[in-house]
């Protein structure tokens, strides 16, 4: 690896380098963090033996001799066949520096000016090094090295790879000493703009991270993930997702703090939740946990959702879903990051990313007086609508082979569709008729049910012919069983349990299908949202709504809807257990009338 | 809490060993704000926190972590405990301020610990400069200050393992300790007669030629025997370096003048800068002083830890008064200087 002189070395802090971008603020250190410096070695100039070597500048060990500056550890980067002059630098900084720990890293470039094959040996070392900005400070040694390697430490630094600022030594002016001078740049501080723009095609990374999974050709989608990467980096203020169920909500959050983790942005865990899961007292309690004993059955403090995402990010779904009291403290917790536990007495602090989604209108909620609009307000600052995948038909192709791929690599063997099945699977899915009203969920389920129904691996015309058939019963029915078990559960895009809850339902439906289908329901009364019912509830509530509306009075119907269970009861009050039910609905015997 | 200002007098890390070494013995912790405010780098450096880790070592205890240009520090000693301690200053720093530093807790016994009669023995190995501008050189501990504390009833051997120089430092000297009820009082008032004077070349790493031509110079500067020059190349050093030792013992006590080599500094030149120093003592002496300016401001604290002792030296150095100052925030003792004659001034403990 060749490298500059030291000569050289002092024009990349020359006055006419200076002039191009801004003088970088320089910065004291007085921090009692460890101090962790990250540098290559350099072959020439941290090359020199025999004593005499103690009047050389070798930047490496010089960096070590300062004595305001305390390195406690040093992370030296270098190619296995200097191994020798790194024993070398390794020795030396053990006697001028005892505080100091080196490290030794092996890092390979067949050619170290080759900017792509440099970066990506960098990149790597970043990306897996385990760095902790809670207890330590990084400091990237930029003198040593190829101007590429020195360029591109730079690039890593700057885009947050690495977390830290950069530490730039240079000989003493007149040779009088051997230890010479350094300072610390921190990019934070000072403005690089004509070497930020380099960074552009570094940006087009993160912004594939967010793709990832989400595979598009949509133009409009792909301006919305570069905008909600551009705030993902930027931010930590809450954002909303809005959309459609199935549209990836949860998928987009976790990626968003995937990239979030990655530029070490956060430091905590990702929490998620769906709010309507944990609905009524529960509520509470999981997202803001209790203290041991605070109601019957808290056997143990339990610490809360919102702790758990301390230093981190918590996604929401469907916030909407939350009650009054949760929105309160939930809004508490936004602004003043703190909250009261169940019976607690004392706040407890956390520091989470808000992430809220939606498929609600929000807006409307408030005009109604169901949710907050404080809390709308300091949720909506970044809203994001992720569109459903109907109007996204040209990212099907794409979404369909990473389907199968997912299934593949989750552990099932690989499946592919014949050309003539793919074809006639793909002219249906983005055809008028396909409504993918669950979005990619429905495509999933669509796919995991297509490859258990496959034969060695392919899947046949046939095969697609009863997939459509089902996709129409399904979309034809709003609200049936196919599909709607998925949508009321926790988000997981655990792919083997999705793949497994299809299965089971796949099964079901051979199973059913002599079983005559229910005729198609009338359609609600004002004020029952489908869409945030169990399957199993629906299934339940159309049914009572329909002998409802045939009967004359609430006790014929009663006594219709309990015939068998009244015969059993020494007082059969079959209006009341009728009203206490559509109760549990908002709904009553007049509004069902409709 | 004791209070100090850093930035007081001479301002620099003389207070803060100090300030450690009182602390220690006396088991009174103390602030320290504007550490060496007045110094090019302000605040601790390398060597200054190892100091106070030392300090923390041998006292069983240990503080908040410092960070390297904090100007503000507190320091609460446990209680002493004599035993074995390795340190090692970075940056080539000098080892010999360390020990400096931890050498008057673990000479006398101190607090509790008088309750167990057998002595009690430290040993240090120090690691790092031994042989450092701006810090007694190890010479200088050796043959003119240990042999003082032992007159004053201290026990004490040292050994160099091997000489460390700037900038490679990996030099390592070994400090037997013992401790001891009381120092005795100690009058420094006559120097005696004439022992043994020479004048040392140490060499390492470095062109015999640079030592030759400073033996050479020394020879014209100083009308001694032929005999009582010696080039020595040290054997074991780690880095290069060259000191000049310029030594004149006496019944009572030896002074003891160093030169260091240095890049771009001819070696006549060295041996000048040295020979000046000399030629200061010899003045001074000729009018009666018996202490020499570096030996006086080591005594200080030995002194007023005695709690008492006097001597006859040259003007005292204004390390010497900052020193004096310091002594007294800790300890409640007068140290008195008054001139005796031009070059003569008498410095009185107690």
């Amino acid at each position: 690896m060749a490298e500059k002189t030291g000569k050289q070395n002092r024009h990349w802090k020359s006055p006419s380098h200076r002039s191009a971008v801004p003088a970088p603020k320089e910065t004291r250190r007085a921090s009692t963090k460890k101090l962790v410096v990250i540098g290559l070695l350099g072959p020439q100039l941290d090359r020199s033996t025999g004593p005499d070597r103690w009047n050389m500048w070798r930047p490496s060990v010089a960096l070590c001799q300062h004595e305001e500056l305390l390195v406690s550890r040093f992370e030296v980067l270098y190619q296995q066949r200097f191994e020798k002059i790194a024993t070398q630098v390794r020795a030396d900084i053990a006697q001028v520096s005892p505080e100091t720990t080196v490290r030794s890293h092996y890092i390979e470039f067949v050619d170290p000016w080759d900017f792509e094959e440099v970066y990506g040996a960098l990149l790597d070392f970043a990306r897996g090094y385990p760095f902790s900005p809670e207890t330590e400070d990084y400091a990237v040694h930029i003198t040593t090295g190829t101007h590429v390697a020195q360029i591109c430490l730079f690039l890593l630094t700057e885009a947050r790879y690495i977390p830290g600022i950069l530490l730039q030594t240079s000989p003493s002016l007149r040779g009088e000493d051997s230890v010479g001078t350094y300072s610390l740049i921190d990019l934070d501080l000072s403005r690089y703009d004509r070497l930020a723009t380099r960074f552009h095609q570094e940006k087009e990374e993160s912004v594939s991270l967010l793709k990832s999974g989400i595979s598009t050709r949509s133009a409009s989608f792909n301006a919305l993930i570069e905008q909600m990467e551009r705030v993902a980096l930027a931010s930590r203020d809450p954002m909303l997702l809005t959309g459609p169920t199935g549209a990836g909500k949860s998928h987009m959050a976790r990626k968003v703090y995937e990239l979030r983790k990655q530029k070490r942005l956060v430091t905590g865990e990702f929490v998620s939740i769906n709010c309507a899961t944990i609905r009524g007292d529960a509520a509470m309690s999981t997202l803001f946990g209790h203290i041991k004993g605070s109601f019957t059955g808290a056997m143990r403090d339990r610490p809360g959702l919102l702790k758990a995402a301390d230093g981190g990010l918590l996604f929401l779904d469907e916030i909407g879903e939350l009650g009054c009291d949760e929105q309160a403290m939930l809004l508490r917790a936004l602004e003043e990051r703190l909250f009261l536990p169940l019976g607690a007495d004392r706040e407890v602090a956390s520091n989470f990313q808000l992430i809220a989604g939606t498929n609600r209108d929000l807006q409307r909620d408030v005009a109604e007086g169901r949710f907050r609009e404080d809390l709308l307000a300091r949720i909506d600052l970044w809203t994001f609508r992720l569109p459903g995948l109907r109007e996204r038909a040209e990212d099907i192709e794409p979404n369909l082979d990473f389907e199968l791929e997912k299934l593949a690599r989750a552990g099932g063997d690989r499946v592919a569709f014949n050309k003539e099945a793919r074809d006639r699977y793909l002219a249906f899915a983005t055809g008028r008729e396909a409504t993918w009203s669950a979005n990619f969920r429905d495509l999933n389920a669509s796919v995991v049910r297509m490859s258990t129904f496959s034969r060695a691996g392919r899947i046949t015309v046939e095969v697609v012919d009863q997939e459509i058939e089902r996709l129409r019963a399904k979309w034809a029915v709003p609200g049936s069983t196919l599909g709607r078990g998925a949508e009321c559960q926790d988000e997981g895009t655990d792919s083997g349990r999705t793949a497994e809850r299809v299965q089971a339902e796949a099964a079901e439906i051979v199973a059913s299908q002599t079983v005559t289908r229910p005729d198609l329901p009338l359609p609600l009364p004002d004020g029952v949202d489908p869409e945030n019912l169990d399957s199993f509830d629906l299934a339940q509530l159309q049914h009572v709504i329909h002998v409802c509306r045939q009967s004359r009075t609430i006790s014929d119907a009663g006594r219709a809807l309990f015939a068998i269970s009244r015969t059993r009861r020494r007082q059969p009050n079959d209006a009341d257990r009728l009203r206490k039910y559509l109760i549990r609905f908002g709904l009553s015997w007049e509004s069902v009338q409709g | 809490m004791i209070h100090i200002d850093g930035s007081a007098g001479e301002g620099g890390g003389q207070i803060l060993r100090t300030a450690l070494a009182l602390s220690m013995c006396t088991g009174q912790p103390f602030r320290m704000s504007n550490i060496r405010a007045g110094r090019k780098k302000p605040g601790l450096m390398r060597q200054h926190l190892t100091a106070v880790q030392a300090a923390y070592a041998i006292t069983g205890s240990q503080g908040a972590p410092v960070a390297t240009g904090a100007l503000e520090l507190e320091f609460v000693p446990g209680v002493v405990a004599p035993g074995n301690h390795t340190f090692a200053v970075g940056t080539a720093g000098s080892a010999t301020l360390v020990l400096q530093t931890v050498l008057p807790a673990l000479l006398m016994v101190t607090q509790a610990a008088g309750a167990d009669e057998s002595p009690m023995e430290s040993t240090l190995v120090c690691q790092g400069g031994t042989h450092n501008p701006f810090a007694p050189p190890f010479d200088f501990l050796e043959r003119s200050f240990a042999p003082v504390l032992r007159r004053m009833g201290a026990k004490i051997g040292l050994t160099l393992t091997r000489p460390g120089f700037y900038p490679a430092g990996g030099g390592e000297m070994l400090a037997r300790i013992t401790q001891v009820p009381k120092l005795k009082h100690l009058s420094l008032v006559e120097k005696g007669a004439l022992v043994r004077r020479r004048a040392l070349v140490l060499l390492a790493c470095l062109s015999r030629n640079i030592g030759e031509r400073e033996i050479h110079a020394l020879q014209a500067k100083l009308s001694w025997p032929k005999d009582t020059f010696e080039l020595k190349e040290v054997a074991g050093a780690t880095g290069p370096g060259n000191v000049i030792i310029i030594e004149q013992e006496f019944e009572h006590v030896t002074e003891i003048v160093t030169g260091f080599g240095e890049r771009g500094v001819s070696a006549e030149r060295v041996v000048e800068l040295a020979i000046e120093k000399v030629r200061r003592y010899e003045v001074a002496a000729a009018a009666g002083a018996v202490v020499g300016e570096h030996l006086a401001d080591q005594l200080l604290v030995p002194m007023a830890l005695a709690g008492g002792g006097e001597f006859l030296t040259m003007r005292p150095s204004r390390h010497s008064v900052t020193n004096a100052d310091t002594i007294r925030k800790f300890l409640d003792i007068p140290i008195r200087f008054t001139q005796r004659a031009e070059d003569v001034w008498h410095c009185v403990v107690g």
